[in-house]
């Protein structure tokens, strides 16, 4: 059997696991909901109607952004709680082909945490039943990747499930906040832009915003591509550099 | 996390302990084993501090139907770290039953009532010790400075803490799966703080989010604390909003522990 044919079979395995608890799928999709229908809801309401529109995407990206933190979090518990990670290196398949597919079916997983959410944003934005939809989701995909990365090189760090918390909040607050989820690059400090700016959640907003104007989504997801590969590389290497033992 | 022990007395001078004693010393464990850890405060505090001079600060440039937003915010972030905080202590609880942690800790002389007290105590108080500073920061930017006001402010935080903590423990010894327990605790969490009138006016939530708000326990926290500070009155029926939960969840979650410990059997 060809290293590519073990592709699949890895993701398979990674998407079974999120599977494997369905329940926690569901929760995933509550928190969307708080997030949507209840901050920005109220926050909508607090500011105009149009900024609830704007923000909307953000619920879903950082939705997307905790389905992609908890492939990381299992990589963690395999090697730390459950003991697998020998094992995992028994099988016949090539390290770096195994890393690939461990990013992949993170990317698989998160896409398919936030699939209830991307249609609803979707039906907002009335792009749910146009070819369009498609867009959304390949800007969650790209999205995910990065985040899969981080997720997975801070799990090969970190050595109790405190520090990968922290690290993990730590991002999250980056994303989150130094972002343009909430408000427009033209606020932050001079000082902080640049930071605001090299933010994939920044650009990840950018292009879901562009599938509501009707504008093309080509520059922002080129751009996100950049940071998202460069973080799902580093999550490699850090994978391949903690399956060496 | 749960790696903290307790000294362990000798059971003749069990009899000599009071009651009090013992459950103090269960709470000062709690409290220890939250600053052995100091990932969690370096993360929280970094959440506060980014939240309320980030978040708040530019988000209140855009909020013009509400005039003074960022004061209002700057009062009901304090009050989410306190319940964020104290949900920490199912975090433990759960860990320690994990790990086998827990059977070792049944083994202390120490009765299973004065145990449970005084995990709750200890979770409640670490919150507290954990706030102040960010109360502090709060007060000092919006210039609290009555300290009657402030004690009646620090009470309502305790209250909500001593309530949440039970929340806490109640939903770890029932939840069995690592997993879900991390999930179903962010969630708790999650829907505490923002169906409330912590972070936004009760004026401006959707309608089924305002119907539910009102009996939030971190609403009755927040408004309480939001009238002990401004001086205005006393938030009797925050008070005693905050007084029910914290019966019903710390007898709850003593009842629900009480059975975990006895395997299942009320003692």
């Amino acid at each position: 059997m060809s290293s590519v044919h073990l592709i699949p079979r890895v993701i398979e395995r990674d998407i079974k696991i999120l599977f494997s608890d369905t329940f926690l799928i569901g929760i995933m999709f509550a928190n969307f909901c708080i997030d949507l229908f209840v901050t920005a809801a109220t926050f909508g309401n607090l500011i105009g109607s149009s900024y609830f529109l704007r923000i909307a995407p953000g619920s879903n990206l950082i939705t997307a952004m905790v389905a992609a933190f908890q492939s990381g979090r299992d990589i963690w518990r395999e090697k730390y709680i459950k003991d697998l990670a020998s094992y995992l290196l028994t099988l016949p398949i090539p390290r770096k082909v195994f890393a690939l597919s461990r990013i992949t079916g993170g990317v698989a997983r998160s896409v398919i945490a936030t699939f209830p959410g991307t249609l609803v944003i979707s039906y907002l934005y009335g792009i749910l039943f146009s070819p369009r939809l498609v867009e959304a989701f390949v800007i969650v995909a790209v999205f995910s990747l990065g985040i899969v990365g981080l997720s997975i090189a801070v799990s090969a760090f970190a050595s109790t499930i405190e520090v990968f918390a922290t690290v993990r909040s730590a991002i999250q607050l980056y994303l989150s906040f130094l972002s343009t989820i909430f408000y427009d690059v033209s606020l932050f400090p001079v000082i902080v832009q640049p930071i605001v700016q090299t933010n994939p959640m920044t650009w990840a907003m950018q292009a879901f915003r562009a599938l509501q104007s009707q504008g093309s989504t080509l520059y922002p997801i080129s751009v996100l591509v950049g940071p998202s590969l460069a973080f799902a590389l580093l999550g490699a290497v850090c994978y391949l550099w903690y399956t060496r033992l | 996390m749960s790696s903290s022990t307790i000294q362990v007395t000798d059971s003749s001078d069990l009899s000599g302990q009071s009651t009090s004693r013992l459950v103090l010393q269960m709470a000062r464990r709690d409290i220890a084993t939250l600053f052995r850890t100091p990932w969690i405060i370096i993360s929280r505090s970094l959440a506060f501090i980014i939240q309320l001079f980030v978040f708040a600060y530019l988000i209140s440039g855009l909020v013009v139907k509400f005039p003074g937003f960022f004061p209002y915010y700057a009062v009901g972030s304090v009050v989410s770290v306190v319940a964020s905080i104290s949900f920490i202590i199912g975090y433990d609880i759960f860990e320690e039953a994990e790990e086998g942690l827990l059977d070792y800790l049944l083994t202390l002389p120490i009765p299973r009532r004065e145990f449970i007290i005084g995990r709750a105590l200890g979770g409640a108080v670490r919150a507290m010790i954990y706030t102040i500073p960010m109360f502090a920061i709060v007060a000092v930017l919006e210039n609290f400075s009555n300290p009657l006001s402030l004690i009646a402010a620090i009470l309502d935080l305790f209250l909500l803490a001593f309530g949440v903590t039970g929340l806490s423990i109640t939903v770890a010894v029932s939840v069995r799966s690592a997993n879900r327990f991390d999930v179903v605790l962010a969630l708790l969490e999650l829907a505490v703080s923002r169906a409330s009138t912590a972070l936004y006016p009760l004026a401006f939530m959707p309608s089924y989010v305002a119907a539910l708000a009102p009996f939030s326990p971190v609403t009755f926290a927040a408004d309480s604390t939001r009238a002990a500070l401004s001086g205005s009155s006393l938030d009797i029926l925050g008070l005693a909003g905050l007084l029910a939960f914290v019966a019903i969840f710390l007898g709850l979650g003593a009842t629900f522990y009480f059975r975990r410990l006895e395997g299942g059997v009320y003692a």
